[in-house]
């Protein structure tokens, strides 16, 4: 078993109880697989920084998980097929299971932006 | 380089110079992780290009997680790859 975690982007018109059910869904294909769910984290919907199938906002979800690698191809076979899920990413966890805390929505780009207006500026 | 633009008189020249050395050595507990973009943001020029080591002053084991954590949050739409698009 390895640590993995799977980040994926459901559609934002998906809400409600659509919205559970595409959640519940997917923990079930893990744990039907004899994965161990170790956090699914919902981090709400947010800004895409670029459009990915014509939706500028999306619903983010992460899953980390416990799973032997078998179980990826299985669970992102599934997420193609699933038109609610318009993008998804799974990376191995090298250093294992970590807690980290939550993101939250952008906040960022105050002294970003103010003083770099010209970015070949030397 | 000696090369000034004569139409910007005040501009800060010293963009990402500001902090010499190496962030993330400085500050282990610093993150670097697809997810804090908030920490990423700071390696990515308005264009949402990667910023060079010369400039961010990264150390070459940091810059490459930095640069491979940019990349991965470009790849789920959390970074831009460039910021030609206009999003709603």
């Amino acid at each position: 078993m390895r640590a993995y975690e799977t980040i994926y982007i459901v559609h934002p018109e998906v809400v409600g109880d659509g919205y559970n059910a595409v959640i519940d869904k997917f923990k079930g294909i893990l744990t039907d697989q004899q994965a161990n769910i170790l956090k699914v984290d919902e981090w709400g919907t947010r800004k895409l920084a670029y459009t990915v199938k014509k939706q500028g906002r999306g619903t983010y979800v992460l899953m980390a998980y416990e799973a032997n690698p078998t179980v990826i191809a299985e669970l992102e076979r599934r997420m193609r097929i699933d038109e609610n899920i318009i993008k998804f990413q799974t990376i191995l966890l090298e250093n294992g299971y970590e807690d980290t805390s939550l993101p939250t929505e952008d906040q960022e780009s105050s002294d970003d932006s103010e003083d770099s207006d010209d970015e070949n500026a030397e | 380089m000696s090369y000034q633009k004569p139409s910007r008189p005040a501009t800060p020249r010293r963009r990402f110079t500001r902090r010499k050395g190496c962030r993330f050595c400085g500050d282990k507990a610093l993150k670097i992780e697809y997810k804090e973009i908030r920490t990423l943001r700071y390696f990515i020029s308005e264009r949402g290009k990667i910023v060079p080591r010369r400039i961010s002053g990264n150390c070459a084991i940091h810059q490459r997680r930095v640069t491979e954590a940019i990349k991965l949050a470009r790849n789920i739409a959390l970074l831009p790859f460039t910021a030609g698009q206009s999003v709603d």
